[in-house]
């Protein structure tokens, strides 16, 4: 069968994966600590058609100075997180938490299990604990009295808060930060959570502003680091290398029509 | 029956392999790094007794082209690209050096720098760099890997390795059946060199996609002349054997 038609088939899967890339990282440039995906593709193994250096005829000067290899297309190998710093929008909300480096907050999910986030829009429960705003637990868990009239958090992340008829501000906790030797190998959980894998590194627990932890802003938050007009230029790439590749795939069957109908 | 039809098969089955080669190459238009193949052909002539009045024609893949793609700037720290003809050392995974002129790297929880494919990335000697716990890396115009370590202040830069960069001559690489490409058998081995190094960018394929294009339709057209070829063949056939039918 025509080899052509495969190719370019590959070249079709790939533009499509791609173009679900671009479309997840646009549907979240608003997501706090959203980490922007980039495809990443592969040329497939090459076929050797016809070995160079094989004998082009009996006569054993003439070999063939070059051969025949065939590329058989293209593979999507993966999205790569980028996990550049995302601007830092101001909220003047006491509980907005915005990490300047690379640490992560940690949460706990309902079974217990730790997992890594950039999104530091926390609330506090009925029980006065310090959660993600889909309602889990931050770890360390800090809480936060119920007659507290004002909490802040230091650069190097020690919550305090004051209280009516204390004149000290009050230690409550310390939020501590995870960072991964290799970000990019963890996995998404969705909900704006990462979890450790392998890949990534078993997580350094430091203090903010130590090691390679990154400092704490409060009253912000870490926009997504999605950059629009990139992706935008990606989604017009993507669709015109898709139309291309559908070319090749119509040229392919121009081909086998006319010799059907031609012979 | 006369040969001929064996000759326009010949140059269409051959036209159909060079467009699964274009095909490939516009697959490819997007895949970061990738150099594209040419493909040329060339008549074969039939040798042996009688006269040398057929020549077959052939389909090759004489070289790649190593010309540089277009810059983009994405902004991340350990995407690399090199200048002008400078590349890049990366292990392949059969362990043999090979060479990119753009790497989307990585650092492994073990410390390992590799590219996307998850190939070490080779320093100054040959060996895989290995980079300990740090704040931040940076990437120097010349390849040099300097770190700020995780337990020091952020003024503390540490230079820890340097990439290896090489210049060979763009005769003396080819690409193999993997798609990595290396050194040919019998080149002069790849220096370390001073070549300029960009961070923060990737080069994108070095496909032309007009150009491309335009191959394809050519392609296309060519192959179907040869099937006019065979139409002729057969209606010459037809007419010898209506001048020798009996009626």
């Amino acid at each position: 069968m025509n080899r052509a038609l495969y190719v370019a088939k590959t070249g079709l899967e790939a533009q499509q994966f791609r173009l679900a890339a671009i479309s997840n990282n646009l549907a979240n440039a608003n997501t706090y600590g959203y980490k922007t995906g980039r495809a990443e593709f592969d040329d497939l193994l090459y076929q050797n058609v016809r070995q160079p250096g094989a004998q082009a005829s009996q006569d054993e000067v003439n070999t063939l100075p070059s051969g025949l290899q065939l590329g058989t297309g293209v593979k999507a190998i993966g999205v790569q997180k980028i996990h550049t710093q995302g601007n830092l929008m101001i909220t003047d909300n006491q509980l907005d938490l915005a990490v300047e480096g690379k640490g992560f907050f940690q949460v706990l999910d309902q079974d217990g299990n730790l997992m890594y986030t950039r999104d530091g829009s926390f609330q506090v429960n009925q029980n006065g604990d310090v959660v993600t705003s889909s309602g889990y637990l931050l770890e360390p868990n800090i809480n936060i009295p119920q007659d507290a009239t004002e909490v802040s958090i230091s650069r190097d992340g020690v919550v305090s808060v004051s209280q009516p008829g204390v004149i000290e501000q009050n230690q409550v906790g310390q939020i501590e930060l995870a960072s991964f030797i290799n970000p990019a190998g963890l996995e998404n959980l969705g909900h704006n959570f990462f979890a450790e894998t392998t890949a990534s590194g078993v997580p350094n627990i430091n203090n903010p502003q130590t090691a390679e932890a990154g400092a704490i802003q409060q009253g912000a938050l870490e926009a997504s680091n999605v950059n629009t007009v990139e992706e935008l230029i990606g989604m017009i790439e993507a669709q015109r290398t898709y139309e291309m590749n559908s070319k090749a795939i119509s040229a392919a069957d121009g081909m086998m029509q006319y010799l059907n109908n031609n012979t | 029956m006369d040969r001929m039809l064996y000759i326009a098969m010949s140059g269409a089955k051959e036209v159909m392999l060079s467009q699964a080669n274009n095909a490939n190459n516009l697959a490819n238009a997007n895949t970061d790094g990738f150099k594209k193949d040419f493909n040329v052909f060339r008549a074969q002539h039939v040798e042996g007794p009688g006269w040398e009045s057929r020549a077959y024609s052939m389909d090759e893949r004489p070289a790649t082209d190593f010309s540089a793609g277009a810059i983009k700037v994405t902004g991340r720290e350990l995407d690399v690209v090199t200048k002008e003809d400078g590349y890049i050392g990366i292990q392949a995974p059969d362990g043999s050096e090979a060479f990119v002129r753009t790497a989307s790297m990585q650092v492994l929880e073990n410390g390992d720098l590799v590219d996307v494919k998850g190939n070490p990335v080779l320093n100054e000697s040959g060996t895989p760099i290995n980079i300990p716990p740090t704040k931040s890396i940076t990437i120097g115009d010349d390849g040099t890997i300097s770190i700020v370590p995780a337990d020091s202040p952020s003024n503390q830069l540490v230079i820890l390795d340097r990439l290896r960069l090489a210049k060979p001559a763009a005769g003396d690489l080819e690409k193999g059946l993997d798609g990595y490409a290396r050194l040919k058998e019998g080149a002069p081995e790849a220096l370390q060199e001073n070549v300029v190094v960009v961070s923060g960018a990737l080069e994108s394929s070095n496909v032309n996609t007009a150009e491309a294009l335009v191959n394809m339709i050519e392609l296309s057209r060519k192959y179907e002349l040869q099937i006019k070829m065979m139409a002729t063949t057969k209606s010459h056939a037809q007419k010898s054997d209506s001048l020798l039918s009996i009626r």
